[in-house]
């Protein structure tokens, strides 16, 4: 009996140290962790935080967009908050040593994990979201979850699905010396917001418009929706357009590039279908070589054709 | 630990298939899949001519493409069989080309989990060739509830078949997309429900073309790619699910 017991306390010590091996271990490579943020000043009181256009990585943790943040004079509007807990906590922590103004109102553009995942570091009651893109956020945020824990890890740590608490509406906002003009669209999403500064001209366009970085599709209403609605945004009195991936751009070639490739894509599954060719023969088409700056087009080609292909087949087929 | 106990098992599987060439992706299901779809005794070769396509890894786990392209294959197809390892079920489908005239067969899949991918064609002189590919996924596609089922309509919808022909270089193409829930029998309370059998005719001749059978891995909704060799200007498709439901149509002229 006592030599049982002695054999249960040497596993529990074995137990104990292993979770202390444990816990150290990770927790130290948890410190290593940062995103090394840093923000740039574009225009004046207007700062841009800008990510890779590489695709999600556990190297790079998904900074693989652009964020913003505006100064008002009465408090500091923010444009999205990143794909993590963490990348949330290091943003504010930036904003907060740039300006002395408290964070007022936190924008989410859609409900895109890698825009909307930072959300738990800011104050629940500054979050705002179109209201289509909050019941978005709320139907896929847990599958969007699972898969951003799989493709980036650790940098996930203590995320979790942030819904928030407060809608915003299209049209004018008035805040201390900003105005600025909330425009809802669908394109990207189905539900996404765009935010254009009057006095200073710059365009946070999010992931309306991808820049030298191939755009996604999962949850497009179509192509040509999304090809007008740039179309509309090309029309506006900008300055800077800020992608939601990509470089900031003075000019219009970033519009000019997305209805280039939105209408390069459309013809190609059109195309495709009235041939009769089946997804995989899609996925292998050849990209033209004036897309050769888009980083991963073939990645999110094999993503479209999953997602748009099988509606232009069936519209391609007569049915009996 | 697991990469010995993987080594036992490879000497133990090419010691009792000591005629199978080795895996190009080292898949510990290699020998038992071939036996299980193939046969025992038979002669198979790596041939990348087989043309077999699949993404590198799956956008939509119940919905991963597939196609198998015999355009550069240099033999009569008289059959092809496909699967997915790593699935529960890993068949896909088994097509007989009966005048050996296939060229192109395309069909999307279900995938569990990251798998390798074969497809297995039979030529006039009964050699199998065999070729790879690799999908990675998040997985859960056999396993995850049908679609239709979120759409209010799908009984008005269902046994919806769309067909097209179109030729291509001298060959002809048809597509058939079905509307049809799939079920493999695998998520709770839903018994397997499914197209069992596909046979194309050419319709002047009446001459059977192609016969085909499906299981567990084959994808919801399914849309059937088949290129034969040669213009043939009139064609018939029909299928029967395991419900005794039959969906046929003929395919030709009047289409695009």
């Amino acid at each position: 009996m006592s030599r049982l017991r002695s054999h249960h306390r040497n596993i529990a010590w074995l137990v104990a140290a292993m979770f202390w091996l444990l816990a150290y271990s990770s927790g130290a490579g948890a410190s290593t962790k940062s995103y090394n943020l840093e923000a740039i000043l574009v225009a004046d009181g207007v700062w841009v935080v800008a990510g890779s256009t590489e695709n999600f990585s556990k190297t790079n943790g998904g900074n693989i967009l652009n964020t913003g943040f505006i100064e008002t004079g009465e408090g500091v509007v923010v444009i999205d908050t990143g794909p993590s807990r963490r990348y949330g906590e290091e943003f504010r922590a930036l904003i907060e040593s740039h300006t002395s103004e408290p964070i007022v109102k936190v924008l989410i553009t859609h409900h895109h994990p890698d825009h909307a995942f930072g959300s738990q570091a800011f104050e629940p009651n500054t979050l705002y979201m179109l209201d289509e893109s909050a019941s978005l956020l709320e139907q896929d945020g847990e599958a969007f979850s699972d898969n951003m824990y799989r493709m980036i890890g650790d940098w996930m740590r203590g995320t979790e699905v942030t819904v928030p608490m407060n809608r915003v509406q299209p049209g004018l906002l008035s805040l201390g010396s900003r105005q600025l003009r909330l425009i809802a669209m669908q394109g990207h999403t189905g539900a996404d917001l765009v935010v254009l500064d009057e006095a200073s001209g710059v365009l946070f366009a999010s992931d309306m418009v991808f820049f030298n970085r191939a755009l996604t599709t999962p949850q497009t209403p179509g192509l040509a929706v999304w090809r007008s609605e740039i179309r509309e945004l090309a029309q506006l009195p900008f300055s800077l357009v800020v992608p939601g991936h990509g470089p900031v751009i003075q000019d219009d070639r970033a519009f000019l590039q997305m209805i280039d490739y939105l209408t390069w894509l459309d013809d190609v599954l059109a195309g495709s279908a009235a041939r009769g060719l089946s997804a995989s023969e899609v996925i292998d088409t050849a990209i033209p070589e004036r897309f050769s700056e888009l980083e991963g087009a073939r990645y999110e080609l094999v993503r479209t054709v999953s997602h748009l292909y099988a509606d232009y087949e069936k519209r391609a087929l007569n049915r009996h | 630990m697991r990469r010995y106990w993987l080594c036992a098992f490879t000497l133990f599987a090419s010691a009792s298939w000591a005629d199978l060439p080795s895996d190009p992706l080292g898949s510990p299901l290699w020998a038992y899949n071939i036996e299980r779809y193939l046969g025992q005794d038979i002669t198979l070769v790596v041939d990348e001519r087989v043309g077999l396509s699949v993404p590198d890894f799956a956008e939509d786990s119940t919905q991963v493409p597939l196609a198998v392209n015999l355009r550069e294959f240099p033999h009569k197809v008289m059959k092809v069989v496909t699967w997915v390892d790593m699935n529960p079920v890993p068949h896909l489908f088994t097509a007989n080309s009966t005048d050996g005239q296939l060229k192109l067969v395309s069909l999307n899949f279900r995938v569990q989990q990251a798998s390798s991918v074969r497809a297995a064609v039979l030529d006039e002189q009964g050699v199998w060739h065999i070729d790879s590919g690799y999908v990675d996924a998040a997985g859960g596609g056999c396993t995850a509830p049908r679609e239709v089922l979120s759409n209010s309509d799908w009984e008005s919808e269902f046994g919806t078949l769309k067909t097209g022909l179109f030729s291509d270089r001298g060959n002809t193409r048809i597509k058939a997309s079905l509307l049809h829930p799939m079920d493999s029998g695998m998520v709770g309370n839903v018994p397997a429900f499914f197209v069992g059998a596909v046979e194309v005719r050419n319709e002047a001749s009446d001459n059977l073309l192609l016969t085909m059978t499906l299981a567990e891995s084959a994808a919801e909704n399914p849309m059937f790619v088949f290129e034969f060799e040669g213009g043939i200007p009139l064609l018939s498709i029909h299928m029967k699910d395991n419900n005794g439901y039959q969906f046929e149509g003929a395919i030709g002229e009047a289409s695009p």
